[in-house]
């Protein structure tokens, strides 16, 4: 730390017209992709941000909080670090916050321990990322801990063969892992696990061998976007679910391209931590708020972590202003209401404990969209990861 | 045995698919010798103006896929003029630099027009619907395409081979400056091939979105996959792409039903081979 | 023309200097310039050069970044050491793939160079206990800098160390450009029937041309494992392999500054438009990219020489 600001201190010195920011001025720089294909993560993020500050004020005490926000692009942790960088040096920012792809997460790790800066990770999910630096919260969720409960509940539900179907990456493997772990404990028993590749355009033959195998359900994980859509397409094309096999994801049917999917989503059954349709009065405020400043807005899980990221960062300002290791220290436990329902830190992971629900897509009477909508809390739990 | 028929039956389906995807690219690149990475943007044009006859006008499938076609090539002949007439006589890498330019406007257009998520194009209850065949079933929309393809091939094959037009662009592409000695307007015939070649390629990213769904950023993430399937079947041959497809359908579906996780290097690797023992593609000249 | 390139090479060292006094809070970003500009480099010397089409190099950046980044984690931290493994993983990756690339040219070579770099991103992500798959491989530590200069948390030793490692690279290429190899690069790229003719294996020529320009690359990769300290599979993406072409054939081809130019103007340009607004930078990135192809069509380096003429009113200013 003192060497940081040895070295922050000769920067400064290096150019003329420097500010020094006042002292009860707050930065936080949000890196996240504002440009390219994941634009509208870096875009959910902003809108939250702004519906927050629009309900709780721009001020913490005698803090001004501002943010400032910074493409990374896409996966790109060369970026990330470099932005992570400038944002410490030039702007001085007292808290980092974003953070949509585990690698670009990873990436400033080293950087946020040698500043001791607070940094809050609103969307990636590899629990191991929170191991990497002290300074690490995370809002959103991991793998395990929707993962795990959804093996539970369908081992409740009556379904004792599963086959899994997960795209062939770090996070669709810690998905088919932990979910089959957890189904074998049950009792259950997982008949074939598939991993498909990432460049995979046709899921029919995936599909129909999941067929063919008849499985009670089958679980799957997939990267948001066009593979969700094709293989959703081909689930019910392919007769699994007039077959009876039942469909038990993740994030699959998330807001902002659910109604790209149609009537084809109606009735499948995922397993996650947020729904726009949750009922509570937290929620509502949220979703008012940000239609009142963006009416196009669709809130989904991307929101919902910046939303509940500000909200930690405000009350670390609160605390301690724009002391580090202290921010972290007075929020390690911290208990709130969130839109997606109760919160609380977890003191050891830095992830939240949150309730999973279980959710069925059907379409809204009033407004005609799809929705996924919430049939009850199936699991109140940590990162059921950190230990793995 | 049902695997092999299983395997068929998809391999086809799915290679029909990629031929349509592919095809609008094997006329711009394989007859005009046109490097065209923008082919990728003109599919998502159809693809973007079908979305948005049909969610937003309410228009019916076929009518919205026929006006998005007939769109997509009224955008393409202006372009034509302006960028595609000056590139004809650049090197190769003047054209990969141009197309593109162009690729990203476009991908930046319908960005700002329709945002970047999944542009959704509904079917048709009775394309929706799943035929029985027998041992399994295939839903009506990929038959659909199977036909069309078929159509499709016969219709370039005797576009090309049986009418003055076919005979005109041959000329026009083997020596265009011959064609224009014997007052052949190749201007024209460049012209009206290039929009076949958009028009195809709209067709294609309608047709396709089941598999390949429509978004801003379709040009890029399949690029790779249009060039892969000209590049099998050998420039300057409709007739070789639409071999290649249905090869890289059915290898890529085999791998797919067998070796799932394995389906990626599998088929890049074959791809490799294939080409390094036979550079020209399937039914490219030997040069 | 020795003092020509001698005053070149002078100016762009003054530029760098220039450029650390007057954005001393960018070192991080320029330091990811003088990276970029090794990667374009290769590039040019394989593409500008030998005239092989390409549109794959990342496949040998992607290489040498996992090398150097592993090598660091299980071997040895240092990070010259970190430099040569890395180019001798781009090298190896480049001969074994050169063997069947280089008897083939245009669209074919294209796609094959494509095929390998995602082969190795499809290999790299499945080899997840060692590469760390999708989540990046991490825990790369670089040591001292000859034991003097550690890597510090602004970023000055890093944006020297890849200043000289630029530097060395690129006057290690101008030496292979004069030097009769290179004049024979160009001889196979312009004319290959008459160096055949002549008694010159094409093949062979392009296959080293090649090599040398894998190796370019994996020092590249190397470098941006160690000063990101981590790597992910999007160092092998087509993304890298087109935004890397884009930067040459702006800059202009063939000639060494055209890289470093091309580089250095489309990065900052990204910066600034993703800096003001970044939902719509691709319309400006489309926009120069259409202009240069059509205004200069042999790249930036020509700029000069257009202007001139136009000054000159001279009505063939753009022929």
């Amino acid at each position: 730390m003192k060497e940081f600001r040895m070295m922050t201190a000769l920067a400064a010195v290096c150019t003329l017209g420097v500010t020094s920011a006042a002292a009860d001025d707050i930065k936080v720089g949000v890196i996240a992709p504002f440009s390219g294909p994941f634009a509208q993560y870096g875009t959910q993020y902003q809108q939250a941000i702004e519906a927050y500050q629009a309900l709780h004020g721009t001020t913490v005490g005698e803090h001004e909080i501002s943010f400032i926000y910074k493409d990374v692009g896409g996966v790109n942790p060369d970026q990330s670090r470099a932005l992570a960088q400038e944002l410490l040096i030039r702007d001085r920012v007292d808290y980092l916050a974003g953070f949509t792809f585990t690698p670009n997460a990873l990436a400033v790790g080293p950087v946020i321990t040698q500043s001791e800066t607070p940094t809050v990770i609103f969307n990636a999910a590899t629990s191991a990322i929170n191991k990497e630096s002290p300074f690490y919260l995370r809002t959103s969720y991991t793998l395990p801990q929707v993962s795990i409960p959804a093996a539970q509940w369908a081992f409740e539900q009556g379904i004792r063969t599963v086959v899994t179907t997960v795209s062939d990456y770090g996070p669709g493997i810690d998905a088919e892992v932990s979910f089959k772990t957890a189904f074998e404990e049950q009792g259950g028993q997982v008949l074939d696990s598939i991993r498909m590749p990432l460049a995979t355009t046709d899921f029919t033959p995936i599909l129909q061998r999941v067929k063919d195998d008849a499985p009670d359900a089958v679980f799957t994980f997939l990267p948001g976007g066009p593979p969700t859509f094709s293989y959703t397409k081909t689930y019910n094309e392919n007769g699994l679910r007039d077959a009876g096999i039942a469909f038990l994801g993740t994030a699959e049917t998330e807001e902002v391209n659910l109604q790209g999917l149609g009537d084809m989503a109606i009735g499948l059954n995922t397993v996650y931590h947020y729904s726009p349709a949750h009922e509570s009065e937290a929620n509502r405020a949220f979703l008012t708020a940000l239609t009142d400043l963006h009416p196009d807005a669709v809130a989904n899980w991307a929101s919902v972590g910046a939303y509940d990221g500000v909200h930690l960062i405000y009350e670390m300002v609160k605390a301690t202003g724009s002391d580090g290791p202290a921010a972290i220290e007075a929020v390690s436990s911290l208990k709130w209401e969130s839109p997606r329902g109760p919160l609380e830190m977890d003191p050891e992971t830095r992830t939240v404990i949150q309730n999973v629900y279980i959710r069925e897509v059907a379409r809204d009477a009033n407004s005609g969209l799809l929705q996924n909508v919430e049939k009850g809390v199936i699991a109140t739990v940590g990162d059921l990861g950190w230990t793995q | 045995m049902n695997l092999l028929l299983n395997i068929a039956v998809d391999g086809i389906a799915y290679g029909m698919i990629l031929f349509m995807i592919a095809v609008g690219l094997s006329v711009t690149m394989g007859l005009m010798r046109v490097v065209n990475l923008a082919h990728g943007g003109f599919a998502l044009m159809g693809g973007a103006i079908a979305h948005w006859l049909i969610e937003k006008g309410g228009l019916p499938f076929v009518g919205a896929a026929a006006l998005a076609v007939l769109g997509t090539v009224a955008i393409a002949m202006p372009l034509e003029r302006v960028i595609y007439r000056k590139i004809y006589g650049f090197g190769e890498l003047q054209q990969v630099l141009a197309t593109i330019g162009l690729t990203f406007l476009i991908i930046a257009t319908i960005d700002f027009w329709l945002g970047s998520s999944l542009l959704g194009i509904p079917l048709p209850e009775t394309l929706q619907r799943s035929v029985d065949l027998g041992f399994r079933q295939l839903t009506a929309h990929r038959m659909t395409v199977i036909v069309v393809g078929c159509l499709v091939i016969l219709g370039l094959w005797a576009l090309l081979e049986r009418t003055r037009f076919g005979i005109l662009l041959r000329a026009a592409v083997d020596n265009r400056d011959t064609a224009s000695a014997l007052g052949i307007n190749t201007g024209h015939i460049y012209m009206a091939t290039f929009a076949l070649g958009a028009g195809l390629a709209a067709l294609g990213g309608i047709l396709g979105a089941e598999l390949l769904p429509i978004d801003a950023y379709y040009p890029l993430r399949y690029m790779v996959l249009f060039l892969i399937v000209v590049a099998i079947g050998g420039l300057g041959s409709i007739l070789g792409s639409f071999i290649a497809a249905l090869a890289i359908g059915l290898v890529e579906t085999a791998a797919r039903y067998v070796l799932p996780d394995m389906a990626t290097i599998i088929t890049y690797t074959l791809v490799i081979l294939f080409l390094a023992t036979r550079p020209q593609g399937i039914m490219g000249r030997a040069s | 023309m020795k003092l020509r390139s001698y005053s070149v090479a002078g100016v762009m060292l003054f530029a760098a200097l220039a450029a650390f006094f007057l954005f001393p809070y960018n070192l991080a970003f320029l330091t990811r310039i003088f990276i970029m500009i090794i990667l374009v480099l290769s590039l040019d010397l394989v593409l500008g050069y030998a005239g092989i089409a390409t549109l794959g190099q990342a496949a040998m950046y992607g290489a040498g970044a996992y090398a150097a980044g592993l090598f660091a984690i299980h071997v040895w931290a240092d990070p010259f050491a970190g430099l040569v493994v890395g180019a001798v993983a781009g090298a190896a990756l480049a001969a074994v793939s050169g063997v069947v690339l280089m008897r083939t040219t245009g669209l074919t070579l294209i796609m094959l160079t494509i095929a390998v770099a995602q082969i190795g991103a499809e290999i790299a992500n499945r080899m997840r206990e060692i590469t760390g798959g999708a989540d990046g491989l991490r825990g790369i530590r670089p040591s001292k800098i000859l034991g003097i200069w550690d890597f510090d948390f602004i970023g000055v030793t890093g944006y020297w160390y890849a200043c000289a490692v630029a530097a060395f690279v690129f006057g290690l290429l101008s030496v292979i450009g004069r030097s009769p190899f290179g004049l024979s690069l160009r001889g196979v790229h312009e004319s290959p029937e008459r160096m055949e003719a002549i008694g010159v294996s094409v093949f062979q020529r392009r296959l080293i041309a090649y090599v040398m320009g894998g190796g370019i690359a994996g020092i590249a990769g190397a470098l941006s494992a160690q000063i990101t300290q981590l790597v992910s599979l999007e160092t092998f993406s087509f993304t890298l392999s087109a935004e890397a072409l884009i930067m040459l054939i702006l800059g202009g081809t063939g000639r060494l500054y055209g890289a470093a130019l091309g580089t250095v103007v489309f990065m900052t340009v990204h910066h600034l438009a993703a800096a003001n607004d970044p939902f719509n930078w691709l319309f400006v990135i489309g926009g120069l990219v259409l202009t240069v192809v059509f205004a200069l069509p042999s790249g930036l380096v020509a700029l000069p020489t257009s202007l001139k003429r136009l000054s000159k009113g001279d009505r063939h200013a753009r022929s």
